[in-house]
């Protein structure tokens, strides 16, 4: 209950602060110096270096540092006091844990959506059609429980009603990893973001799930309390919120939230 | 341990002294901040239950035979390199070393580029007569783990051979004793010190593998969890039962390094 009303809070002020911020930020944009380090979600890997270099051609003094890895990870390092200005997580729950533990002190803004889907070899040799085909699969790929697109497999599944023997479940440490175990390796399917899907390209070959089945995964970014970057930090979440920034999200298959 | 007699124009000069200590405390705060928080109390129930013993068996079971193997291939590999003055020693040696170097996980995707069933040099041709799939198995498992402990294995044992002097088996052979009978009668005996060092530290080295493992093997809870891979997904989710088996491994090193007192690489002291 408590999560889903941080959400309607999130979803209200990322429709309400994004217009009235990003006047300010233009003019400021210019001007920005110094450092600023994004912690994202793998997931996000492809789409915020796409955003970080197109945000660096209008602050050239500015040198932005990635650092990509399952949300769960980049939680406990924040936590550990890794100096990180942004998170952008794949899920809420994880900005939440932040909050509990007083790393975050701003309501995250949600800045996209996501869903899942499967990716099985190109040219789908084992007819996979649906969620229920994957239990007849030898070795089925999901991310693991611990992290946001582990959580989601999970829960489509329970939707869906389709237990898979965890002993043909291998558990990859994010969803590049997942997904790479079906691009590179030798499991028959995966579920994972319909995004990461789309950025194999032809290594893999994608499914969609039906919206009843599907889960809906709310990206969440916010500022670290104490981070020594924060105009940067607030300016680039100002991009991000921005018609400018929505245009390479969508380009990279995001929805929007 | 009795200090060594000093001669004159070798004193250590007071600098490298800090230098040490340094790199000593460098090494050690690590450990310390991993024993202060292993929660002792639980050790016990953390690593005899569910995921974590499921872990610890497999990771002992697969590492022994990896062990094995690396024995039963590095002994001649390492013979070979010691003994036969051959063109391009020296390249072949670099090539053995070179697990010991890369990255794991870049060797877990030479070795899917080798036996992955789907993408593999052989590892098609192994399933398609075989049928013996190498991915997500326990044999996956002790292949990665051989792969990063067999170089440790080779490199132990050619030192180990060649700081055996010649005399003792010239001796043999003058007096009549074959090759073969030579090589377990004399050779191996000598050798025994860095043999067991060789293997106590491949072990070691399998025991502790995690790259080329998640990364050919896969991560599947009792088939292909290795202790190792348990500990970072447990990090998350139970870091409790995270240190516990961090410390059991941490434990296991440590024996190993003590029972070898420094025989790796042929020194004995």
């Amino acid at each position: 209950m408590k999560r889903f009303g941080l959400m309607i809070v999130v979803v209200v002020t990322a429709s309400l602060v994004p217009n009235a911020a990003c006047a300010t930020s233009t003019m400021e944009s210019s001007k920005l110096g110094g450092d600023l380090t994004i912690s994202a979600a793998a997931s996000l890997t492809d789409a915020f270096t796409a955003l970080t270099q197109q945000f660096r051609q209008s602050n050239k003094g500015l040198k932005i540092h990635l650092n990509f890895g399952s949300s769960a990870t980049l939680v406990a390092q924040i936590q550990s006091g890794a100096p990180s200005d942004i998170l952008a997580s794949a899920d809420l729950t994880n900005l939440e844990r932040l909050i509990d533990s007083g790393n975050v002190t701003e309501t995250p803004k949600v800045f996209a959506r996501n869903t899942m889907a499967i990716a099985v070899k190109p040219g789908n040799p084992k007819s996979v059609r649906s969620v229920a085909d994957l239990v007849s699969l030898p070795f089925v790929a999901l991310c693991s429980k611990t992290v946001p697109c582990g959580v989601y497999a999970s829960s489509l599944l329970t939707m869906s009603g389709v237990v898979i023997a965890e002993s043909k479940v291998t558990r990859g440490i994010d969803a590049k990893t997942t997904l790479s175990a079906v691009a590179n390796g030798d499991a028959d399917a995966a579920i994972v973001y319909k995004t990461d899907v789309l950025a194999a390209k032809k290594t893999v070959f994608g499914i969609d799930i039906p919206g009843a089945q599907n889960v809906q995964a709310m990206y969440g970014i916010s500022p670290i309390r104490g981070s020594k970057n924060l105009v940067n930090a607030k300016s680039f979440i100002d991009f991000l919120l921005s018609e400018q920034g929505w245009q390479i999200l969508k380009s990279f298959g995001f929805q929007r939230p | 341990m009795i200090a060594r007699e000093r001669r004159v124009g070798t004193e250590t000069p007071k600098f490298v002294l800090v230098g040490a200590s340094l790199a000593l405390l460098f090494l050690s705060l690590p450990l310390v901040g991993l024993l202060k928080r292993v929660a002792w109390s639980g050790v016990f129930a953390s690593v005899t239950s569910g995921p974590a013993s499921e872990a610890l068996r497999l990771s002992l079971i697969t590492s022994l035979f990896a062990t094995a193997i690396a024995l039963l291939l590095g002994l001649p590999l390492a013979w070979v390199l010691a003994r036969i003055d051959f063109h391009g020693r020296s390249l072949v040696r670099a090539l053995v070393m070179l697990p010991m170097v890369l990255p794991p996980v870049v060797g877990g995707v030479a070795l899917l580029g080798a036996y992955g069933k789907s993408h593999g040099l052989i590892g098609g041709l192994l399933y398609d007569v075989f049928g013996l799939q190498l991915t997500f198995s326990p044999l996956g498992v002790v292949i990665a783990e051989t792969f990063v402990a067999l170089p440790f294995l080779v490199m132990a044992v050619e030192s180990g051979l060649r700081s055996i002097d010649p005399r003792f088996e010239e001796s043999a052979a003058t007096m009549g004793s074959g090759p073969s009978e030579r090589f377990w009668k004399v050779t191996l005996r000598l050798l025994a010190p860095s043999l067991i060092a060789g293997v106590a530290v491949a072990w070691a080295r399998a025991l502790g593998e995690f790259g080329a493992t998640i990364t050919f093997a896969g991560n599947i809870e009792g088939r292909t969890q290795t202790t190792p891979l348990a500990v970072y997904l447990l990090l998350e989710s139970d870091p409790e039962a995270a240190y516990a088996l961090s410390f059991v491994l941490l434990a296991v090193c440590v024996a190993v390094l003590i029972s070898m007192r420094g025989s790796w690489m042929g020194r004995r002291s």
